[in-house]
């Protein structure tokens, strides 16, 4: 069974005069990697709503690992907190994504938010900040960060959840080379560890690496 | 290479989430898309043909002012009719936002002269009359803002002769309305996506969203103004 599956999935936003999405098919199984590609306003992002259950197709269904995602389903705040536990999603704008006022409670948040023990949040803290370089950042404030600073601070806030399902939305973009070599080389390890990614990005190189399914949509 | 990631990740977790939470985010962040998508919809909905908005600006001004004014019951009776007759026009979710915000001012000011009507009884009927006449003035205001488009209003008000400075702060006034309200939206879609437990801080947490859009909006406001100077700015707001 996939683990995504999206069946002739058809979107409008309110204020919009036509679909941003058209009768859109996928399906991914579980440790499966797609890349996104398409123009801007093609609709990447808001297959990235779509799929993280911010926003619920006209048409059509969204079933994730063979639960179908629809309003109804995420009204139920036990469900909907389960569902967003097993996927994590990285905005295009890190700027929008940080709310806490030090590096390591931002990363913290989410093993926080599962209670796990103080002992394990701290660990998966510690090891995602150094996975990105970010360890000596753990005090400062993520609003005074650099840009590619706070996209590695959001990434690691998001996998210290340890989602099933990565969602990254540009994820070069914006980053120095030191930046993007220890992204890429993340990114690698997460495939290699069987772990589902699904990314949009104009970076032919990294598509080329992470040698996954492309998905182009006009 | 995969040995670079922590033991942990390379697992899935079980997990269930205990409790109720992150419902207040989600009806906040409803709320907010809500006031944000009507506002955007204020601004670019007009009819096919629309009446020139200084004429309707004019009209507007004209029948609020003779409408503070009349102290005989026919004029609001003419009024009430004429409105009810335009907001028909609207489309269903308009006419309840012109109806709502309408019905939220004449409910303040009743409350507001509740005493007056209390303590001086005689004075009932001309407390009413008032509520009405509030009543029928946002509504008359807010069917203008529904049917006439931002950029066609502060057109209309320079032809009126009013000061530049005033135009220019409605404008960037609205303007970074949406564009705050956009990033509260985000901060607060991000804490939903993340808040998949309990959460004990969560007065915090939204604590945090705020401090953010503030410092934001100071920035922003910040490189409007650097912009401004860039683009020969003086300081000198009579030329705007």
């Amino acid at each position: 069974m996939p683990l995504i599956e999206l069946d002739r999935v058809t979107y409008t936003y309110p204020e919009g005069d036509r679909p941003v999405l058209r009768d859109l098919s996928l399906s991914l199984e579980g440790g499966g990697c797609l890349i996104l590609r398409g123009d801007n306003g093609s609709g990447k992002t808001t297959l990235f709503r779509v799929l993280n259950g911010l926003a619920f197709p006209e048409k059509g269904t969204y079933r994730f690992d063979g639960e179908t995602i629809d309003r109804a389903y995420l009204s139920d705040s036990r469900r909907a907190r389960a569902f967003h536990k097993r996927i994590g999603y990285l905005f295009q704008n890190p700027d929008t994504m940080l709310f806490n006022g030090r590096v390591f409670d931002e990363a913290a948040f989410g093993p926080r938010q599962m209670g796990l023990p103080e002992e394990e949040v701290r660990a998966r803290t510690e090891d995602c900040l150094k996975l990105f370089g970010i360890a000596d950042l753990s005090d400062k404030a993520p609003y005074h960060l650099s840009g590619g600073q706070k996209k590695r601070v959001a990434l690691a806030a998001v996998l210290t959840l340890n989602p099933d399902v990565l969602i990254l939305d540009e994820p070069l973009a914006g980053l120095d080379k030191k930046g993007r070599d220890l992204l890429t080389d993340f990114l690698v390890s997460w495939r290699e560890a069987g772990k589902t990614l699904i990314a949009a990005t104009h970076e032919e190189s990294l598509a080329d690496l992470l040698a996954g399914r492309v998905l182009t949509l006009t | 290479m995969s040995d670079r990631l922590p033991a942990w990740m390379k697992g899935s977790d079980p997990y269930e989430p205990k409790g109720r939470g992150g419902t207040f985010a989600a009806r906040t962040l409803r709320a907010l898309a809500g006031a944000i998508g009507r506002l955007r919809f204020q601004q670019g909905r007009e009819g096919r043909r629309p009446l020139p908005a200084l004429f309707k600006l004019v009209l507007l001004l004209a029948g609020l002012l003779v409408l503070s004014l009349a102290r005989k019951l026919m004029v609001p009776l003419f009024f009430t009719a004429l409105v009810l007759v335009l907001i028909c026009f609207l489309p269903g979710r308009d006419l309840l936002s012109v109806l709502v915000t309408g019905l939220f001012a004449a409910a303040l000011s009743l409350v507001l002269m509740l005493p007056a009507m209390i303590l001086a009884p005689e004075t009932a009927f001309n407390c009413l009359f008032l509520v009405w006449k509030v009543f029928l003035s946002v509504l008359m205001v807010s069917l203008f803002n529904h049917t006439t488009q931002w950029n066609h209003i502060t057109g209309a008000l320079k032809r009126l002769h009013v000061p530049g400075i005033l135009i220019f702060t409605l404008d960037l006034t609205l303007k970074y309305i949406v564009l705050l309200g956009r990033l509260v939206s985000d901060l607060l879609t991000a804490y939903l996506l993340r808040a998949v437990g309990k959460d004990r801080q969560a007065c915090s947490s939204l604590g945090g969203v705020l401090g953010v859009t503030f410092l934001r909006g100071t920035e922003v406001s910040r490189e409007t103004y650097e912009a401004m100077v860039c683009r020969g700015f003086t300081d000198d707001y009579g030329g705007l």
